[in-house]
């Protein structure tokens, strides 16, 4: 109570490292909201108490009032961990879209709330509306480039991929010569390494 | 219902960027816990955590956990509580209805030792948020802290890492991190990589033995 579980939701979010997730702590987040209720009804429980002393409730100063007080700023104090905790989670998960692409792999995903898994689609369907009106793919060149074409190594066996107006087949350990833009989205998911001399 | 008298909070002017300095400087000329713009900020939050040693000016009900030496469900005016900042801030500038002592870190005697050898004190140990939370020795060390931390190779810790508050830590952080980039940019390594996220060792087959994809 008074706000302590609250801020073991945000210790676990500021030991681990920066860009990652650890997996939704639906447990301890129920637990802080159950809390919540329990702080209201307490709160208006001290309140009912002055209403029936035919106190007045907004200038009355009595032990219930600054009970009530304490129950009403631990409400807040609450809310502001809740949301600090799915907001900085969002901002990761924001993130995700950039650094792997429009699909999370399995063991990111086990670590989403289902909201969080709609919040992750929404967003990549809304980057990708914008993208697609205007026609350039803001994923790639993400660090600026310095050569159209790049050398890269594949590191796993991905198989047969149309890039432009060609195939290329894409078995592991194989070398290629590719553009930029196109080698970039595999870079990111650690299918390919860029390979130098 | 009861409206409680909340008044709004001015803003610092202008939107300076997220930095760690701003928020220093946000909390030196307006230390007030709900800021707007920390609102999500976990340093903020959890320096707000902090225990700070509270008298009761009055009696409060219905709040019997907050006192453990509390025999029924109120505190008791006059009774001595540790409560975490952000309570007792709120109590103290909303309601009127605690005094407030400052913390243990904040004695002359700390202010002696610091002046004695900076780098020597334990700051950690003393209070982690202690720059957020006292704003008054911010000068002192973190020059000291920004050369050491610029000099020292990667593979060196200096002995006083340890002893870093949050704040510090980070700066120290960054600011390795920045010259081990620098390095590498110097030496020329490769530029594309795999995003950081998929660092870890992770599943090389779904459940149902197909490899992921």
């Amino acid at each position: 109570m008074y706000g302590r579980r609250a801020s073991q939701l945000l210790k676990e979010i500021d030991s681990s490292e920066a860009g990652q997730l650890a997996p939704f702590n639906t447990d301890v987040f129920d637990q802080v909201i159950r809390e919540c209720s329990e702080h209201n009804s307490q709160f208006q429980s001290l309140i009912r108490k002055m209403v029936e002393q035919n106190l007045d409730i907004e200038t009355t100063r009595n032990e219930d009032h600054y009970g009530a007080a304490i129950h009403h700023l631990s409400l807040l104090r609450n809310k502001r961990c809740l949301m600090a905790y799915m907001y900085n989670r969002a901002e990761v998960i924001l993130s995700f879209r950039w650094k792997v692409g429009p699909v999370l792999p399995h063991d990111i995903q086990e670590k989403l709330h289902f909201s969080e898994k709609e919040y992750f689609k929404n967003h990549s369907a809304a980057i990708k509306s914008y993208i697609s009106e205007m026609d350039i793919d803001l994923t790639v060149d993400m660090v600026p480039p310095k050569d159209p074409y790049i050398q890269v190594r594949v590191l796993e066996d991905i198989g047969e991929v149309s890039l432009g107006d060609h195939s290329v087949s894409l078995t592991k350990n194989s070398l290629h010569f590719l553009r930029r833009t196109d080698a970039e989205q595999f870079i990111s998911q650690g299918l390919m390494e860029e390979f130098l001399e | 219902m009861a409206k409680f008298p909340y008044s709004s909070r001015t803003r610092i002017h202008g939107r300076l960027p997220r930095t760690r300095a701003r928020l220093l400087a946000e909390s030196l000329l307006l230390p007030s816990p709900d800021s707007d713009a920390n609102y999500y900020d976990i340093d903020d939050i959890l320096t707000e955590d902090e225990p700070i040693s509270v008298v009761f000016q009055v009696t409060a009900n219905g709040v019997g956990l907050l006192d453990p030496g509390a025999e029924s469900n109120c505190v008791e005016k006059g009774a001595k509580v540790d409560l975490p900042f952000w309570l007792a801030h709120g109590l103290l500038t909303l309601e009127q209805a605690v005094s407030i002592n400052p913390p243990p870190c904040f004695t002359q005697r700390t202010w002696k030792e610091i002046q004695a050898d900076a780098a020597c004190v334990d700051l950690r140990v003393l209070c982690p948020y202690f720059y957020e939370l006292g704003c008054k020795i911010v000068p002192f060390r973190y020059k000291e802290v920004l050369s050491k931390s610029h000099s020292s190779s990667m593979m060196t810790m200096p002995k006083f890492v340890p002893r870093f508050t949050k704040e510090e830590s980070r700066v120290f952080e960054s600011a390795r991190e920045s010259m081990a980039a620098f390095k590498k940019w110097r030496a020329g390594g490769v530029r594309l990589q795999k995003a950081s996220i998929l660092g870890r060792k992770r599943k090389t087959k779904l459940h149902d033995g197909q490899p992921t994809p």
